[in-house]
């Protein structure tokens, strides 16, 4: 068991962890965050994206001790109160999911790309999205929806 | 061509999803999320055998280790079988196992951890039986037979008129026999001027849902169970839970949850009521989430298909007769559709014109993970089977393959080929603008090639889909229905077609998804049928709401109602006075009259109104590897009313980049039995970097069977999707493929052969 | 997930004394997204992990001639790094190429060498670039080539005790031109069906000095085809040559079968591939400066 002191969407947060949980299991279980979803378990989907120190990480394969004196945004924190994040009004106003259980996690990601790089490509969007993986949408609002927050911005 | 007059507020527009804010900001609540105190873990042990006898199951270490709640195995569970339809699967295995990765054993513990360490604790002592795995093996003589004893069969649907059905006939491993036929195929074929004959192999692909199968079971004190489950229809699951665990419907409530992706896989009960088996046991609320290795090793994917077919052209190159050969190979068990076979049979070559059709459909058990729905059940097998075989024909005739379409494309008037009479036969319109869009005759550079594949497929009008409209005294309407979302779109096309039918804006509208013993019977997604029946169901309830207001208006304005007139902006006017609905209503609450709720539901008659999509698809292939590269595509849409143009939009991306799975990168590989293609890092689903440049062309001025001239999209854009790409390969370099998925090996390997090289 | 024991050292002689008392039970963890996963399955199970985070602050990229890159550069930074770029272009190619976005920002450069999974992308540059790779333990520190670094499926020379702290690449010579080729036939976040790091050099005349070819996915270790590079060296950098020299690739690799293609396929692959990243390379090398 160890100790983690950390922040999560900008809150403090001091918890005991044991040496084998997983980021995942401790967003979820332990901190009742339930917008990061687990989904392949492996690392490919990137259903569970959630961002660490401002880089997009598999949750589901990164261990809650790693996330000591870091800061993790999780999609809980990418609002700020009532103010949506120009990508999440993108996502609603072009289409950019469906069944909504891939869409935390794409937005973290496509957060993690415009802080990168604002005001990326079609190409590069599709480079920096490629492990998110959705089968709803076809991906083409995805990448419609990300373009216009980029141009928004 | 009918249009519909729109308000412009509503129907039509592009509104946002009403699920869409709390989709964007992690708050939509999946059963994956569900969380109740006391809640344990269940997980379960399964079989590493495809046939076996159980000789004995030893649980008694598994049930001494600290937070282990409950250990269940056959013996402990109900001697029930259930299903869909077929009622042949065990809660757990019970004296045989009949598939790889059948459940044997289940725990429930305090954490996943411990249930996992306590499945490592528990000894089966498995005695191998023969096993049978192609579906053509399974009804030999000499196969193994998976279910000896009758198999109870409840009540369902059945095949319609030109068919004849066979439940379980004298042929080993057969669940259904089903032959329709449709004039003379046979005598057309002996007297045809050319005969051809190909067959056709499809391999099962998952539904490729990002969300596995979850489900939280809670029996309370007051003997309610509340139910949440990733389940498209939550009625459906109710009854056959209840008949299951003997638990009348009225105690059993399954809660609104959203689901992380259906696509036709969601519709089974799966670990539901093991999971309630657990709950009783352990005395607490269990949840049990399939890991992704279990949902692609022992979900329900879809059906893999043989598909022989043999077409007969007259001297004009017309089709005289069609005779279709379709084995279904089912898994172990039959339990996960709810119908005897696939309905995917009924738009073979719906497209064309064919006087005579005999079409046999098999359904077979064999020794594999069960398989259910996906998408249009059966069809996509069929529509590449169909549309290989029509593009090879007019290869060898040597005629250009549209053209060859076009010649034998169903028009008005015409019957299909089993023999429906269908309207609004637009089939060469289609053709012919997703033709022009995509330039078919426009030169091609070298190693280029183009491919064509059309589809046809009504609304579905199954089963009973209701709603509760509730007006209250603001004039705002309350739309209470009894199914989930899946995705596709179905709460806001609700709230868009009800805003419509009163002249309100999308805020004025609210759309709750009650628990089951709150709602009237719906049975939920399937088929492409809500925008139909749900359609229907809302037109049904808003026609009695209207007459409702008709009559407060009549009170209030001193008239009879039928000198009411209702006006486009939803006032209500007699005799030069007029009162706007608001006030109406506000006027009827200080009466106590209001609020007031009106229900409607559907009318489940198959409207004979179609539609058609054409897919063209352009593709370069590299010879030296094989590889195809997929350019572009342009997928054409006869369409009606579009309720929302970017959920419609969003059918027709989603649905195409899923078919392309089928078609480029997925397939569930077996290997004795076992399905091997275990984790994404093996079970490629396309990703963004996989997507062709797509153009869409939607046919203007649609006619549609639901109110408002609307009609169904989200099988249409995906089924007849991969063989617009094998024919393109074909022009390319003249490889031909006759099973998918479409690989660099395989097509080198054609390459190589044609060129008598190794 | 199996337990253990996480320890945090704050030294890399912490880290390495951590290594040296409980050598065979102890995995060293930076990243965290090959050995997570391998302990999620179950294919190791540890009684301690070591976490290198804390030494973090070390990692970097010196230039010296060539590059000396810290064992805990992320692949991300890698790809990005200005210095890489330059000077080993082969290296940032392979890195963009590897996995996703979320792995890149994880994973270091040494976890990926010690990792030692026969389908990774930067063994293969890595071997292209004749990098070496220094291990350090509480005894001492050697370098080893990178060529002779994996000996098989997850294995390496590494001892017990020891960790990788440095990968080295010498300064490349002149008229340098490499090209890194992932061969995706199915899904472009698949594992490659084979890849080939490729390096040439040119003389004054143009014709090839120097090649340097290595393999990925297709054997259970990255492979260098030595007998490719013996038959460029001196010829003149034409499609003949190129076409002569890449089927004797052959004899380096031992591909498996698996759902990428069979072995045969995999061997077809490696020649045309191996053809084609020299080409590129040869173009490369010959654009002016």
């Amino acid at each position: 068991m160890r100790t983690v002191t950390l922040t999560v969407n900008g809150t403090p947060v001091v918890r005991e962890v044991a040496d084998n949980r997983l980021l995942i299991e401790f967003l979820r279980e332990d901190l009742k965050l339930t917008g990061t979803k687990e989904s392949c378990g492996v690392g490919v989907c990137g259903a569970c994206t959630v961002l660490l120190d401002g880089k997009p990480v598999s949750s589901c394969l990164a261990l809650a001790v790693h996330a000591d004196g870091g800061a993790v945004t999780t999609i809980e924190g990418v609002a700020e109160g009532d103010r949506l994040h120009p990508l999440q009004e993108a996502f609603l106003a072009h289409g950019g999911f469906q069944c909504g259980i891939c869409t935390p996690g794409q937005i973290l990601a496509a957060k993690a790309l415009l802080e990168a790089n604002p005001h990326p490509t079609k190409a590069e969007i599709q480079h920096w999205m490629m492990g998110n993986l959705c089968r709803c949408t076809g991906y083409y609002k995805i990448i419609e929806s990300i373009a216009a927050a980029a141009g928004a911005a | 061509m009918a249009t519909a007059s729109l308000t412009g507020k509503a129907v039509g527009q592009p509104a946002q999803r009403v699920d869409g804010v709390a989709k964007v900001t992690g708050r939509t609540r999946y059963a994956g999320d569900v969380d109740v105190p006391g809640l344990i873990f269940g997980r379960c042990l399964r079989s590493p055998h495809p046939s076996a006898r159980i000789v004995s199951i030893d649980v008694r270490q598994a049930k001494a280790l600290p937070g282990v709640h409950a250990v269940l195995t056959g013996t402990d569970v109900p001697d029930v079988c259930y299903g869909r339809l077929c009622r042949d699967i065990p809660i757990l295995a019970k004296g045989v196992v009949r598939f790889v990765g059948e459940k044997v054993a289940a725990v429930a513990a305090d954490s996943v951890e411990i249930a996992e360490a306590a499945l490592e604790l528990i000894d089966v002592t498995y005695e191998e039986l023969p096993a049978v795995f192609d579906a053509e093996e399974a009804m030999r003589p000499t196969a193994p037979v998976l279910h000896p004893e009758k198999v109870e069969i409840g009540p369902g649907a059945v095949a319609g008129h030109h068919a004849e059905l066979r439940m379980y006939p004298p042929i080993p491993n057969v669940i259904s026999h089903l032959t329709l036929r449709h004039g003379d195929a046979a005598g057309a074929l002996a007297g045809a001027h050319r005969v051809f004959e190909h067959s056709f192999t499809v391999p099962s692909v998952h539904q490729g849902y990002i969300e596995p199968h979850t489900c939280v079971v809670s029996v309370g004190a007051d003997g309610i169970v509340d139910v949440w489950v990733a389940n498209k229809g939550p009625h459906i699951a109710r009854a056959h839970m209840a008949v299951a665990i003997g638990v009348p419907e009225d105690r059993l409530r399954f809660n609104p949850v959203y689901i992380g992706g259906d696509f036709g896989g969601k519709g089974s009960l799966m670990d539901t009521i093991l999971c309630y088996y657990l709950a009783l046991a352990a005395r607490r609320p269990v949840k049990m989430a399939m890991t992704s290795f279990e949902e692609l090793t022992a979900g329900n994917p879809r059906h893999s298909a043989s598909i022989t077919l043999r077409t007969g052209l007259d001297r004009d190159a017309k089709i005289v007769g069609i005779d279709a050969r379709i084995v279904f190979n089912a898994g172990a068990y039959a339990a996960f559709i709810p119908g005897p076979t696939l309905h995917g049979y009924s738009e073979l070559a719906g497209t064309y014109r064919v006087p005579n059709c005999t079409i046999e459909v098999l359904r077979v058990y064999t020794n594999t993970v069960p398989r259910g729905h996906m998408r249009s059940p059966g069809a996509p097998q069929v529509a590449f089977a169909v549309e290989s075989h029509i593009d090879m024909i007019a290869h060898e005739l040597r005629l250009d393959p549209l053209e060859f379409r076009r010649r034998n494309a169903i028009v008005e008037g015409d019957l299909t080929p089993l023999g429906d009479r269908r309207r609004h036969m637009r089939c060469r319109e289609t053709i012919d603008a997703g033709a022009s869009a995509f330039g078919w005759d426009k030169p091609k550079a070298p190693g280029v090639g183009r491919g064509v594949s059309i589809y046809e497929h009504p609304s579905g009008a199954f089963g009973r889909s209701t709603v509760l409209l509730t007006m209250d005294k603001d004039g705002r309407i309350t739309i209470l229905l009894g199914a989930p979302d899946q995705g596709t779109g179905f709460h806001t096309m609700a709230a868009q077609l009800v805003a419509e039918h009163f002249g309100l804006s999308m805020s004025e509208v609210e759309v709750v998804q009650g628990d089951t013993l709150s709602t009237d019977f719906e049975s939920g997604a399937g088929g492409q049928r809500l925008t139909l029946t749900a359609g229907q169901a809302i037109a049904d309830a808003a026609g009695k709401m209207k007459e409702a207001l008709t009559a407060l208006a009549a009170e209030r304005l001193n008239c009879a109602p039928s000198d009411v007139r209702v006006g486009p902006d939803g006032s209500f006017s007699a005799f030069g006075t007029n009162i706007d609905l608001k006030s109406l209503v506000g006027w009827a609450a200080s009466r106590g009259k209001a609020p007031f709720s009106a229900e409607g539901q559907n009318t489940a008659t198959q409207p004979d109104v179609t539609g058609f999509v054409a897919h063209f698809a352009e593709v370069e292939v590299d010879r030296e590897t094989g590889q195809v590269r997929l350019r572009r595509m342009v997928t054409a849409h006869d369409v009606g009313t579009v309720i929302n143009p970017i959920l419609h939009q969003g059918q027709i991306e989603g649905g195409l980049v899923q078919a392309l799975g089928q078609a480029m990168s997925e397939q569930i590989v077996l290997k004795e039995g076992a399905v091997i293609t275990a984790h994404l890092g093996d079970y490629k689903l396309p990703t963004i970097m996989d997507i062709p440049e797509l153009e869409t062309v939607l046919l203007p001025g649609g006619v549609g069977p639901a109110p408002f001239e609307t009609a169904a999209i989200g099988e249409m854009s995906n089924v007849a999707v991969p063989a617009a790409i094998t024919n393109a390969v074909f022009d390319a370099v003249g490889v031909r493929l006759l099973e998918l998925p479409i690989s660099g090996e395989k097509v080198l390997d054609c390459l190589n052969e044609k060129a008598g090289v190794a | 997930m199996t337990p253990f024991t996480y320890l945090e050292p704050s030294s890399l002689d912490e880290a390495l004394a951590l290594l040296a008392r409980h050598g065979g039970d102890a995995k060293l963890i930076a990243g965290g997204t090959g050995l997570v996963n391998l302990m999620k399955q179950r294919l190791v199970r540890p009684g301690f992990v070591i976490g290198l985070r804390a030494l973090q602050p070390l990692a970097g990229i010196a230039e010296n001639g060539g590059l000396a890159i810290s064992a805990l550069a992320t692949l991300q930074s890698l790809e990005a790094s200005a210095a890489v770029r330059r000077s080993a272009p082969l290296l940032a190619a392979a890195c963009g190429h590897v996995a996703t976005v979320r792995v890149r920002a994880m994973a270091t450069l040494g976890g990926a060498v010690a990792h030692a999974d026969p389908f990774m992308d930067t063994p293969p540059a890595l071997i292209a670039l004749d990098a070496r790779i220094v291990a350090r333990s509480a005894r001492g520190q050697r370098q080893i080539p990178a060529d002779r670094f994996f000996t098989g499926f997850y294995e390496t020379v590494l001892q017990p005790d020891e960790m990788v702290t440095e990968i080295l690449l010498p300064a490349q010579p002149p008229g340098n031109g490499t090209a890194f080729l992932k061969f995706l036939p199915a899904t472009h976040d698949d594992y490659a069906t084979v890849s080939v790091a490729a390096r040439v050099a040119l003389d004054a005349s143009g014709a090839i000095a120097d090649a340097r070819v290595a393999l990925g996915a297709a054997a259970m270790v990255p492979v260098r085809a030595a007998a490719v590079e013996a038959a460029l060296a001196g010829r003149t950098a034409d499609e003949t040559t190129l076409r002569d020299a890449a089927p004797l690739v052959l004899g380096a690799i031992d591909p498996i079968a698996d759902f990428r293609g069979s072995a045969a396929y995999k061997r077809k692959m490696a020649v045309v591939h191996v053809r084609r990243a020299l080409a590129h390379a040869v173009a490369q090398a010959r654009r002016p400066a």
